[in-house]
């Protein structure tokens, strides 16, 4: 799925984390589809740039995330090395579905548009393509849906 | 049909660089490129990966501390030949920094094996190999210790069927790393600042089972990536090349475009020679060169010039500027003062290969010698010398000028000694005669010719050079005491009396 253009970026993040929450979400299938989206992330990232660094990342992401949504401090403040996802996780765990899914929504994206400030929406739109549902399914479970 | 192995050569991508390999990467070597923080090792990694990153030949790059990984990905990105396509089909990155943060280099040698087991990869860079050093000061006991770390990390990178890299920063002529002599290639990077000037060299230091261009070469870096100027290579002409200096120099002789001076030649220059104009400051050097490339568009003949005029609209004559603008005569103006010599000789020589010239001008030596990094200037003469011989071999007819000051105590034709490297000179120079300055022109040599030996007076006007009578009546010309010299009359009648 393509990051250079937005619209299209914006809407791979969303159908993939309603895709992974599931036919009837709540905050905690959201909570558990974000982290699912974040394994995959990981996967795509950390052998290209380090665990610590996509560590470092994704706490920048959060923090500007958390701007929006102050409850997501909490697991901007854990400092140390240790990765935030499980912080993030119960805080969005803790929140309406909606409000999960949009925060959710936003982390991502900010994530993906920081590292396309620093390698480029080009190559984040390789590294990242694996991490977004394929359109095929997201097409067909859309009009299942 | 033979039973010795044959070993491809794989084109770099890198322009120069195959050149000074001596024709190539052997595939499945081993190579190490090492060199100071800058000095473009990390470039020439990439430029090289994405030249020859295929889906049947793909790349695995391993970044350790080095460099944090974004960073370099940010920035090798400014170069054209960074091919974002070609990420993650052809090339993967992987990096190392967890592994080798614990110091323990089991892991870090592990880690490696398995990619490249998982991947086959025909290509594997390993950088930096600094940072891995550095890290061994953290390393636990029982481990694999760094040298034979580094040992095992080269023989792995040796048996596996790809051609591989080794990054790094380390360099010591005095206590060689053993890695050194594991490796099958050495390339070692290196910038060196003089004053204002900064130049970019490369030595092959070893490359197996091929002969290298021996030396420093010296590349540059662009936005296009590394570009290397290979030393100009001066055929020898005892047999043995394929092309001996001057094999493409005919008996034809070429017009000067000025009347009167093909006489003086003995019949115009001798195609292929080169001939050194030397004067002093506006003395009429550039108008003569002008003149013979002007003489060889009037004949179909294209040339070149090499411009090192600091403000070249104004001192270049409009003629050379209607020639260039028609697209008779190639322009190569710099006036940038880091240049290699052998960089000037390269751009030179492919822009006679696309103009098919046959003349070419350098105005003048003494720009030359100015555009030259203070670095080279100490070896100006030896590389005028690769130069003049590279521009014989290729059978073009140069004319190059020199900036002579006046000096009425000695005959002297260049102040670079160049005088011996050139096939014929002409020498102009101020006189005073009558309480006027006046000009003359002599030609000092024609290599395995005959040619006149007079001082002929000179005039520029707007239709070029008019050369005149010889300067007769007057003796001591080129002592700046020009006296007149006794009439033959006067002579007859000092007898009688």
């Amino acid at each position: 799925m393509p990051t250079g253009d937005g619209n299209l970026l914006r809407e791979a993040i969303r159908t993939t984390l309603a895709l992974r929450a599931g036919r009837l979400p709540d905050a905690d299938t959201t909570a558990e589809a974000t982290a699912a989206t974040w394994r995959l992330v990981t996967v795509q990232l950390a052998p290209v740039i380090g665990a610590r660094g996509l560590d470092l990342l994704f706490s920048r992401a959060l923090q500007q995330t958390s701007a929006a949504f102050p409850w997501l401090a909490v697991a901007v403040d854990r400092g140390g090395s240790a990765s935030p996802l499980p912080s993030l996780m119960v805080c969005l765990a803790g929140q309406h579905t909606s409000t999960a899914a949009e925060a959710s929504y936003t982390l991502l994206l900010t994530f993906t548009e920081l590292l396309a400030k620093l390698i480029g929406e080009s190559l984040t739109t390789r590294l990242l393509a694996p991490v977004w549902a394929p359109p095929s399914l997201s097409s067909g479970q859309e009009s299942a849906l | 049909m033979s039973d010795k192995v044959t070993i491809r050569r794989l084109a770099t991508g890198v322009p120069g660089l195959d050149a000074i390999l001596g024709g190539g990467l052997p595939e499945f070597s081993f190579n190490l490129i090492v060199g100071p923080p800058g000095s473009g090792k990390t470039t020439l990694a990439h430029q090289i990966m994405f030249a020859l990153a295929t889906k049947e030949r793909p790349a695995l790059f391993f970044t350790v501390l080095g460099e944090p990984p974004l960073k370099m990905l940010r920035y090798q990105q400014q170069f054209s030949f960074f091919d974002p396509a070609k990420v993650t089909e052809s090339i993967r990155f992987v990096n190392l920094s967890d592994e080798v943060s614990t110091g323990n280099f089991d892991e870090v040698l592990a880690r490696v094996t398995k990619e490249v087991e998982a991947f086959s990869p025909g290509l594997v860079f390993v950088d930096s190999f600094r940072s891995v050093m550095l890290e061994a000061t953290h390393q636990p006991q029982g481990t694999l210790s760094l040298q034979q770390f580094t040992q095992q990390l080269g023989i792995h990178l040796s048996s596996w069927q790809a051609t591989t890299f080794l990054v790094g920063e380390y360099r010591s002529d005095s206590d060689p790393h053993p890695i050194f002599t594991v490796a099958d290639g050495l390339l070692s990077l290196d910038q060196i600042v003089h004053r204002n000037s900064m130049v970019r060299q490369m030595q092959v230091l070893k490359m197996r089972g091929q002969a290298t261009r021996p030396g420093m070469q010296t590349f540059r870096i662009s936005s296009a990536g590394i570009e290397v100027f290979p030393t100009a290579l001066v055929r020898d002409d005892t047999g043995g090349t394929k092309e001996p200096a001057g094999s493409r120099r005919t008996k034809a002789r070429v017009a000067m475009g000025v009347p009167g001076l093909d006489d003086m030649l003995g019949g115009g220059l001798p195609s292929g020679y080169s001939m050194l104009v030397a004067g002093p400051s506006g003395s009429g050097k550039t108008i003569l060169a002008t003149a013979f490339l002007a003489e060889g568009v009037r004949r179909g003949e294209p040339g070149v010039i090499v411009a090192f005029e600091q403000t070249p609209s104004q001192s270049r004559t409009r003629t050379i500027d209607d020639m260039v603008r028609a697209g008779q005569v190639g322009l190569i103006n710099t006036r940038s003062l880091d240049l290699s010599i052998d960089e000037i000789v390269q751009n030179l020589v492919s822009v006679i290969h696309r103009m098919k010239a046959t003349r070419v001008v350098i105005d003048s030596l003494s720009g030359f010698e100015l555009a030259v990094a203070p670095t080279f200037r100490e070896d100006f003469r030896e590389s005028l010398f690769r130069m003049v011989a590279v521009l014989s071999g290729l059978g073009v007819t140069v004319v190059m000028t020199s900036e002579l000051e006046d000096r009425y105590t000695d005959l002297r034709f260049s102040p670079y000694g160049s005088a011996f490297l050139t096939d014929a000179i002409v020498v102009e120079r101020y006189i005073e005669i009558e309480s006027r300055l006046k000009r003359v022109l002599a030609v000092v040599k024609v290599r395995g010719s005959a040619h006149s030996n007079e001082l002929r007076q000179f005039e520029i006007t707007d239709a070029g050079i008019i050369i005149g009578d010889p300067v007769r009546d007057y003796e001591g010309l080129l002592s700046g005491r020009a006296t007149q010299a006794p009439t033959v009359n006067a002579v007859k009648s000092a007898k009688l009396r």
